[in-house]
């Protein structure tokens, strides 16, 4: 089971310290560097942070590092108030968003890793492709077979747009599909938990008339059923949604249609 | 330019497994494969038993199982077996939709704990 | 060379999965009573009896625990097997080497099935 071990070239090794920073608030930061145009093992550089000198959020230390320090540091990055989902990475062994994480609630050094059994394309940044390939599989869009007025919206009661809360929310982080280990394992077939909680927002929202099909595209031991609610995406979730919840409202559906 | 093959970000390594959520979840599968083994030694004994009287004494399960590691591993499976059962039925009430809240399912974490090592307990004070 | 949507895709989905899983639930439920009931009569054999093959072989005979063994002792292995194979079907990497162990998993459990009912019904239906 090569699987639980990383293989030999993405042994992350010892970087270096790159500076040393005097004064009364400083962290330190263990950043995971990997540079695509050596093709050397990973490694983990340090640097050191003046905290009176920088913003509250780890995405605000890290662009303080580019900007002054060493802007070789490649890390996504956009909206900065946590609703683009582009920062998701591993924080003090958390996946979360690092413009929401604050520096203040991480004891001793801030360990940053991109986010967990992933390709890393560059540093912080892993290969998505196949996350939002599975999220297209899904079929993100209402289906319908009845003729629509064109001049109107598809009508929703408040009661059945309720469903939707905690649903729409998602950001497509990719934090709890990152942080499930059914997903370490299985990720070419298992949809992940961040997947499987879209799926459900199209199967619960009850303007769309397919929802028969949508379950048979789920009902399989691989897609749906290799969540086995382990847990760790509700535990994990930036935006506080609750993946496992949602995914075990699938199989109750599954199972009430028997 | 070559291009380099990509690096599979640390997962396991570097990952803070939540106790409620990853480390109770693989627990629950290690005593799941720990209790088959003692399901394979249920059924010894009752093959032995099947044998006849004879064979039933002489069966190496009593000194093996009087023995330190035998007793140890008895104690173990006691363990295993409360834990897996009462997980189990956390993992029920999940099933039916209850308790999914990060703070519902810290609680039944600890009581899943408590209850196991309770029973567990007052079982072997029965025969101290 | 299919595309990232097309491997997704693959040979489409299954359409099962969803019995298994009940499956895993009910055998679940099931033990719970199950098992009180085995640790309790167990416990009291050993308590009150000197746990020989008279005293055990006795018990066995009773009609009621004739039944509740075979129930419990099928319901354990259907139950380790449905376990047994999620395992295998996570960490297998090898599609091949994965469906030949599953296989070979199910028909050890089915033999050590049939050995334990044989067993059981050895004890209940023998003479002595």
């Amino acid at each position: 089971m090569a699987e639980f071990t990383l293989p030999p070239h993405s042994v992350v090794k010892k970087g270096k310290q790159v500076n040393k920073v005097e004064g009364k608030n400083v962290k330190q930061f263990k950043i995971y560097r990997w540079d695509p145009e050596t093709g050397a093992n990973p490694r983990i550089d340090i640097y050191e942070i003046d905290l009176d000198k920088c913003g509250p959020m780890v995405l605000d230390a890290l662009i303080k590092i580019k900007n002054e320090i060493d802007p070789t540091l490649t890390f996504r990055r956009s909206c900065r108030e946590g609703v683009c989902g582009s920062c998701a990475m591993n924080i003090d062994g958390t996946n979360t968003l690092a413009c929401t994480k604050t520096i203040a609630e991480i004891k001793g050094a801030v360990k940053v890793y991109p986010l967990p059994h992933m390709d890393v394309i560059k540093d912080l940044i892993p290969d998505l492709t196949h996350f939002y390939e599975q999220y297209a599989s899904i079929k993100p869009w209402l289906v319908t077979d009845t003729t629509q007025p064109p001049d109107r919206e598809m009508l929703q009661s408040k009661k059945d747009r309720s469903k939707l809360d905690g649903l729409y929310e998602c950001i497509l982080c990719a934090c709890c599909s990152t942080s499930c280990p059914s997903y370490w394992w299985n990720s070419e077939r298992y949809l992940g938990p961040s997947v499987l909680l879209q799926a459900y927002r199209w199967i619960v929202d009850s303007r769309d008339e397919n929802t028969g099909e949508r379950l048979d595209q789920l009902e399989d031991s691989f897609r749906l059923y290799r969540c086995h609610t382990i847990m760790n995406c509700t535990n994990t979730c930036p935006k506080h949604l609750n993946p496992a919840k949602n995914i075990s409202e699938i199989k109750k559906l599954l199972i009430e249609r028997q | 330019m070559k291009t380099y093959k990509r690096p599979r970000s640390p997962h396991l390594q570097i990952y803070r497994m939540p106790l409620a959520a990853g480390l109770m979840s693989i627990t629950h599968r290690a005593t799941g494969v720990f209790l088959f083994l003692g399901t394979l030694v249920l059924a010894y004994w009752l093959m032995m038993l099947a044998q006849g009287a004879e064979a039933y004494e002489q069966t190496i399960l009593w000194s093996g199982l009087k023995s330190f590691i035998g007793l140890l591993v008895l104690f173990g499976l006691t363990i295993s077996l409360f834990y897996h059962l009462f997980n189990g039925i956390r993992h029920l009430f999940w099933d039916a939709g209850l308790g999914f809240s990060l703070k519902s399912s810290k609680i039944s974490a600890y009581l899943v704990l408590f209850a196991t090592f309770f029973c567990a307990i007052c079982i072997w004070a029965l025969f101290a | 060379m299919p595309s990232p949507l097309a491997k997704i895709r693959s040979l489409g989905s299954a359409r099962n999965g969803t019995k298994v899983f009940i499956a895993q639930r009910l055998t679940g439920i099931a033990l719970v009573p199950l098992l009180i009931w085995l640790i309790l009569s167990i416990t009291s054999l050993l308590y009150y009896t000197d746990f020989g093959y008279l005293s055990v072989s006795n018990w066995v005979r009773t009609p009621h625990v004739t039944v509740f063994l075979i129930l419990t002792m099928s319901i354990l292995f259907y139950h380790s097997f449905i376990g047994l194979r999620e395992i295998l079907e996570d960490y297998v990497p090898n599609h091949t080497i994965k469906i030949i162990s599953i296989i070979l998993v199910e028909f050890f459990i089915i033999t050590m099935t049939v050995a334990s009912i044989f067993a059981i019904l050895r004890v209940a239906l023998g003479d002595q």
